[in-house]
């Protein structure tokens, strides 16, 4: 990557590298969905780049893009959330459960979005409050957290018939066009930018970062650690039920698997946009720029006729060949450590 | 600007900054900190000095709110405290240079320096919102009560360890904004990390520092304790053994009172050894592109190397790669003979080269295992694979009695030693090797107070006399000229001179003068 050569001689730090921030230093990514578009665009003339193949491949980085946020703050601090899934379950059945649909007579309108996000949140809150007061690694927490989550929203299922969402109305409410562009994706780019301004004009935002580079540096400068680290995971709670109730507004029904594979694709989108796992570095752009970059690859992928199974196995590729980058310029480092 | 600030300041002439009564901190079976009774006065730069596990980084530890005393009575300005966490600390006018960094990397300098301010309640994030505007004029105007040209903006990761060190200070600065009353400063060992002419920068912040408020300076190096404070006070085994002003005491009195007994330190005697033997190590026109070029070097058996320069010389880089931990773009390496074309830390390891790292905490240590693990990790030499458990406890009791490691209490984590002590571990992982024949040492005696650093050179002399050749990266001049037998002075990733201290007897300043 080209990040070595943008970082000023040594000599010269003292005049500041000025106003460069973290988020635009990497251009890669951004190199490589170009390339992406331009292959798919010849190989697939005529239906790649089309204004409807464009609101599909928005549409689909919508769910994604919304979980992305949350995962991205959380990777920032150094943790993960591995119960994404579980809680887009939880929540899509929540909110399925709660509007009008065919199995039951509850219909609490925008009130049931309301309660599958705080519901999320709840999850979030319970998941931090385990990591950071009984000190259980995150991912063992979140991993224990999906599958919480599942069970919840399969009990929630039942045994009845499956709940429909009626026609029309809320359900058609993604896919509605709003300036030419889904609601969906209006959606994910709402709280896209309020990710971004958390994150660069917020003490939320800014404590996760310092967080993220040294637990206990930033203890001892006064950041109540453990406090952030909850609201965090309360944050990403939220965006990932906000996510299951979007997919399930699309599904049409309740499903406890609503968000399946889509864990995979916001952690690939997040490393793949460069936030290290390591916490510290990185931020909303890349996710963004990760999410579309692996959102194309699928689509276009789909448009040249590639099987699914096949496209799997590539997106795990590109997320390895990622890593890869992105720890390269640290290898001498790492030879000495290990 | 120290005229304002005076006329603002609430409490009256006499009463002293800080005073501290009986204070005590347990630990299990270890008392850190024994009924230390002591007073900072205003204005003045208060000497901190003392063995490691001497006490001296608890007792900060608890004027930061870090840790709570067991006992005792701390007053600031005449008025009792607790400080229950570190904003605590902050808010009655504490300010911390720590003595490993403790700036966040990832975040700009004017969001390091208002940190403390920010955990608590401040303008320029009022509701958790960030006034980035606000934020970095007030950083730059703090910067500017230093001396220091340094963007606010910039990210810390990229900026020099000399203009990090006043990014620390100008933070400590800041409680004084937060408070409206004179600061205590507290400096811990704030030049080990940096460099002769860069600590003189340090000095003349610190005697800016003396018209606002009171500092207390911990540091190792006693001439520049001497140089800085007005008063000094050594601390021994968790109590105060002196609180005396400068004036009345000299160098040599400190080192009694610190170690409680006198300095041995003795010359070397290079000529005595074998001149003639064949170099283990020779090196000639070895270049890496931006770091060092040309650089020759031949070490003996038995002969130790010192070599000298300023942060960017280039010389950590060029050792790194003598060991094989980075790779040099041109030149000739011949070790042992043998002319080598494919280097690695592990073939270097194998065939007896040793490396011990200036960031021992990062490059040099384990902090997870035990120290008698980590004694025995560098084992060479030896055969199989195995290492038996009582031998590998026996043979670290035995280094820990050589080296007078602290706590005696080999099976204890690594990452719970004092710094030293750590050190001293890293230390004799490598001496105790049978097979050691080149040692390289990088800063070996950073972060060490005097009774260690002597323990430490002995250890390093002895290894030398028995054949051993060293590479030496000294932190002092003085170090450089007492322990080597060639000097090497670098500028710019060049030699600008050498020195055979057997024919030569150069000063430090001759050193400085090719230096900078």
């Amino acid at each position: 990557m080209a990040n070595e050569v943008l970082t000023p001689a040594q000599g010269e730090t003292r005049k500041a590298p000025g106003r460069r921030r973290f988020e635009y230093k990497r251009l890669g990514e951004l190199g490589a969905l170009v390339v992406l578009i331009v292959v798919f665009t010849v190989l697939n003339p005529g239906a790649f780049l089309t204004l409807l193949n464009i609101r599909t491949i928005l549409d689909q980085a919508a769910i994604p893009l919304i979980v992305g946020v949350g995962a991205t703050l959380v990777i920032l601090m150094g943790s993960i959330d591995l119960s994404v899934e579980g809680v887009m379950g939880a929540a899509g059945m929540t909110f399925v459960l709660l509007s009008a649909n065919s199995r039951d007579t509850a219909d609490l309108g925008f009130g049931a979005i309301v309660v599958a996000v705080a519901l999320g949140a709840f999850l979030g809150l319970f998941s931090g409050l385990i990591h950071t007061r009984l000190k259980v690694p995150s991912f063992i927490v979140t991993l224990g957290m999906w599958f919480v989550g599942l069970g919840l929203a399969t009990v929630l299922f039942g045994t009845d018939q499956i709940p429909f969402l009626p026609d029309g109305g809320l359900k058609a409410w993604p896919s509605t066009l709003t300036l030419g562009l889904p609601n969906s994706f209006w959606l994910a780019l709402l709280v896209l930018i309020l990710g971004l301004v958390v994150t660069r004009y917020t003490k939320l935002g800014r404590f996760t970062y310092a967080v993220g580079n040294n637990e206990e540096i930033a203890r001892s400068n006064g950041i109540p650690v453990n406090r952030q680290k909850i609201y965090i995971f309360v944050v990403a709670g939220a965006c990932s039920a906000l996510a299951g109730v979007l997919a399930s507004l699309r599904l049409g029904a309740g499903s406890a698997t609503v968000g399946i594979g889509i864990l995979f694709l916001t952690i690939a989108a997040v490393v793949i946009g460069g936030t290290s796992l390591g916490g510290g570095k990185g931020g909303m752009m890349r996710t963004a720029l990760g999410v579309i970059l692996l959102t194309v690859l699928n689509n276009g992928l789909i448009l040249s006729g590639v099987s699914s199974n096949i496209q799997s196995g590539v997106s795990g590729a590109v997320l390895v060949v990622a890593i890869i980058v992105a720890a390269w310029p640290l290898r001498s480092r790492l030879r000495i450590v290990k | 600007m120290t005229k304002a600030i005076q006329e603002e300041r609430p409490v009256p002439a006499g009463v002293p900054a800080l005073k501290l009564t009986n204070i005590t901190k347990v630990f299990g079976p270890v008392t850190a900190v024994d009924k230390v009774s002591l007073e900072i006065p205003q204005n003045q730069v208060v000497g901190l000095i003392g063995e490691n596990g001497a006490g001296k980084s608890t007792l900060l530890k608890i004027l930061t709110g870090l840790h709570e005393p067991d006992s005792g009575v701390m007053e600031v300005a005449g008025k009792p405290v607790r400080f229950r966490r570190p904003q605590d600390a902050a808010a009655a006018g504490f300010g911390v240079v720590h003595q490993e960094q403790s700036l966040l990397t990832n975040l700009s300098v004017a969001e390091n320096i208002a940190m403390n301010a920010l955990t608590s309640k401040d303008n320029a994030t009022k509701g958790g919102w960030y006034r980035w505007g606000q934020l970095n004029r007030e950083a730059e105007q703090i910067l500017a009560r230093v001396g220091a040209k340094i963007d606010p903006r910039a990210i810390v990761g990229d900026i020099s360890f000399v203009d990090r060190q006043m990014v620390e200070i100008a933070r400590a600065l800041r409680v004084d904004e937060l408070t409206h009353t004179s600061p205590i400063v507290i400096l811990d060992e704030p030049t080990s990390v940096l460099e002769r002419n860069e600590t003189a920068i340090l000095e003349r912040e610190i005697a800016l520092l003396k018209n606002i408020g009171s500092v207390i300076f911990v540091s190792h190096r006693l001439d520049e304790v001497m140089r800085i404070c007005d008063r000094i006070v050594v601390m021994r085994s968790g109590s105060v053994v002196a609180d005396r002003p400068t004036s009345s005491v000299t160098e040599e009195d400190l080192f009694q009172l610190m170690v409680g007994h006198a300095s041995q330190a003795t010359k070397s005697e290079a000529a005595d050894r074998d001149k003639g033997s064949e170099p283990l190590l020779a090196v000639s026109g070895l270049t890496r592109k931006g770091e060092y070029k040309n650089v020759d070097l031949t070490v003996r058996p038995g002969h130790c190397v010192a070599i000298v320069g300023t942060l960017g010389s280039g010389r950590e880089s060029l050792v790194r790669a003598l060991f094989g931990a980075e790779p040099f773009d041109s030149g000739n390496l011949t070790y042992r003979g043998k002319q080598l074309r494919s280097w690695s830390a592990a073939e270097a390891t194998r065939s007896g080269m040793a490396y011990v790292p200036a960031e021992r905490k990062v490059e040099g240590m384990v902090g997870g295992l035990s120290a008698a693990e980590n004694l025995v990790l560098a084992r060479t030499g030896r055969s199989g694979w195995f290492v038996g458990k009582g031998k590998q406890k026996k043979l670290a009791q035995e280094w820990f009695e050589r080296l007078d490691t602290r706590p005696k209490n080999p099976s204890l984590h690594l990452s719970r030693f004092s710094g030293g002590n750590q050190q001293k571990v890293v230390m004799a992982k490598w001496l105790q090797s049978e097979t050691l024949q080149l040692l390289i040492l990088d800063h070996p005696l950073r972060g060490l107070d005097p009774g260690a650093a002597e323990t430490v050179n002995a250890q390093i002399r002895a290894a030398r006399d028995g054949g051993t050749a060293v590479i030496l990266l000294a932190d002092t001049l003085e170090e450089a000229l007492d322990m080597g037998d060639d000097v090497l002075v670098m500028r710019d990733g060049e030699v600008t001179a050498r020195f055979d201290l057997t024919v030569d007897s150069p000063t430090s300043l001759d050193l400085l003068e090719k230096m900078v």
